[in-house]
């Protein structure tokens, strides 16, 4: 089945997957979010991607959150329904085994900001402005954003985020650490793609183990960390060298 | 004098909180008349944000006491908390917008709102420890939490102060201004926020709050069902229609 809300292709291992609605924003539609599941499942069962790319490049936006003339008359099941349905794209990426960069390349907002704080790394490009104004639609978001952000940049900038409903750019982004590393001008794209290939030329069974025992030290005590970090030493013998490229 | 320590004045929707303190006040009185002030503030629907300030780059001073017995102590330290504990639940954004020295109880009491701005000047720490003590409103718990533990055990093993610029780069301060423009930038911010809907600010923060010392899993799936819950509400009907109009929204907490 063809995707409408976006491209895939893979070339050098890596799957990207760019968001491309046909409008100024990418809108994280019902309709995006599950075509956004089948090509991450796609890559994820493709040998050949050794590292996946998110981004909404060439566009204007990464990503921005849901269509507000759908969202508008949801009844309280709907919403329900809809934060179920974008949080499991969410934790889909995270147990995804294959790292994904999310490469924000313009616009980020709200449902977008949350995107790009499930994805393992973000990059962002000088053109970068990210917000979560969900208190300016009279909402809060449901896609794990009150959850994540604070952990990520501190309890304080996150509420001075959803507070403020401003819009912060790439310095600001990457002062608070909201976003790893900021690329500007004509070199954004060529940077992300490096890094998105130098990291799918990778062991994919040493990457895969280096994403879950990050992930799992969110919410595990420090000595069963590491206990799983001996159980994964155990397999190194076995991850062998470089995929060919 | 007592009210010279702890007032409120109106400016519109956002009320600012002076707490200069004095040499000549206890903690506990302090912090009686801090709960009486968040008690009037919590049941007033017109008031819908808090700017704490200090007021001649005093903040939060308090004579200095001794508790004599180890029960006399441990009880100024709950009640320190629970006053903390209704600043930080009072459903409203509190900011707070801090000069000179932001030290003790000052300090404890800015951890416990929505988030700090400071003048370039200010500076900030926990100098009891020089005479044995330690923050006991919540200030260890908060601090390690906003900081990390390294930079928390840092201000409380030394007691020395940071700068302005120190505690933006730790984390411990949002914004810094000039001394003379932190006032005015710090009511342009609350009152921004305060336009926003206070239904949707009071979910959101206590959500975070409630969400941030629990696994991520469950934290999430409490999010989304206050998510949920924002579509039985006036004010996510009037925000989307207001943006949709291209107006500003009427928002009423509703």
């Amino acid at each position: 089945m063809p995707y409408k809300k976006l491209r895939i292709e893979v070339r050098n291992r890596v799957g990207y997957l760019l968001l491309d609605s046909g409008a100024r924003f990418n809108k994280l539609s019902i309709t995006t979010i599950r075509e956004l599941k089948r090509a991450i499942a796609q890559h994820e069962d493709d040998g050949e991607v050794g590292c996946i790319l998110l981004s909404g490049w060439p566009g204007e936006s990464f990503a921005v959150g849901a269509d507000i003339g759908q969202m508008r008359s949801f009844t309280p099941l709907e919403g329900l329904r809809f934060g179920t349905l974008g949080q499991s794209l969410f934790t889909q990426m995270e147990h995804c085994p294959k790292p994904i960069v999310g490469a924000l390349n313009g616009i980020t907002m709200g449902g977008g900001c949350d995107l790009a704080l499930a994805c393992d790394i973000r990059i962002a490009s000088d053109k970068l402005l990210i917000a979560h104004p969900g208190a300016r639609l009279g909402i809060i978001t449901g896609f794990c954003g009150t959850q994540k952000l604070p952990r990520l940049v501190g309890k304080n900038r996150a509420r001075e985020i959803f507070l403020s409903c401003d819009s912060y750019d790439a310095d600001e982004a990457l002062r608070m650490g909201l976003v790893d590393r900021v690329v500007g001008g004509d070199r954004y794209w060529c940077e992300v793609v490096a890094l998105a290939e130098r990291i799918a030329a990778m062991p994919a069974c040493a990457l895969a183990w280096a994403k879950r025992l990050v992930n799992m030290s969110e919410d595990t005590k420090l000595q069963s960390g590491c206990l799983a970090e001996q159980g994964a030493a155990a397999q190194f013998p076995f991850c062998g060298p470089p995929a060919a490229s | 004098m007592p009210e010279r320590a702890c007032r409120i004045e109106m400016e519109g929707t956002v009320v600012r909180l002076r707490l200069p303190g004095g040499d000549q006040i206890f903690r506990r009185a302090f912090m009686e008349l801090l709960r009486k002030q968040l008690d009037g503030l919590a049941e007033k629907d017109a008031v819908r944000g808090v700017l704490v300030c200090g007021q001649g780059g005093q903040f939060c001073r308090v004579a200095p006491d001794a508790p004599k017995t180890p029960p006399e102590a441990a009880g100024l330290s709950a009640f320190g908390q629970e006053v903390l504990f209704a600043l930080e639940s009072l459903g409203k954004p509190v900011v707070a917008a801090l000069s000179g020295e932001v030290t003790g109880l000052g300090l404890e009491l800015a951890l416990a709102c929505s988030f700090v701005l400071a003048d370039r000047s200010a500076r900030f720490g926990f100098p009891e420890i020089s005479q044995g003590c330690l923050p006991a409103f919540g200030g260890t718990q908060r601090l390690a939490r906003l900081v990390g533990r390294s930079v928390a055990k840092q201000l409380l093993f030394s007691g020395e102060l940071i700068s302005a610029d120190e505690a933006l780069r730790v984390r411990l301060v949002n914004r810094i201004y000039d001394h003379d423009t932190l006032e005015q930038a710090a009511l342009d911010l609350v009152q921004r926020i305060c336009s926003r809907s206070p239904l949707a600010l009071r979910v959101g923060a206590e959500v975070v709050d409630a969400g941030y010392d629990i696994d991520l899993k469950t934290a999430c799936l409490l999010e989304r069902d206050a998510f949920a819950l924002c579509f039985a509400s006036h004010d996510q009907k009037e925000g989307m229609d207001s943006f949709l109009e291209k107006r500003e929204p009427q928002f009423t907490g509703t």
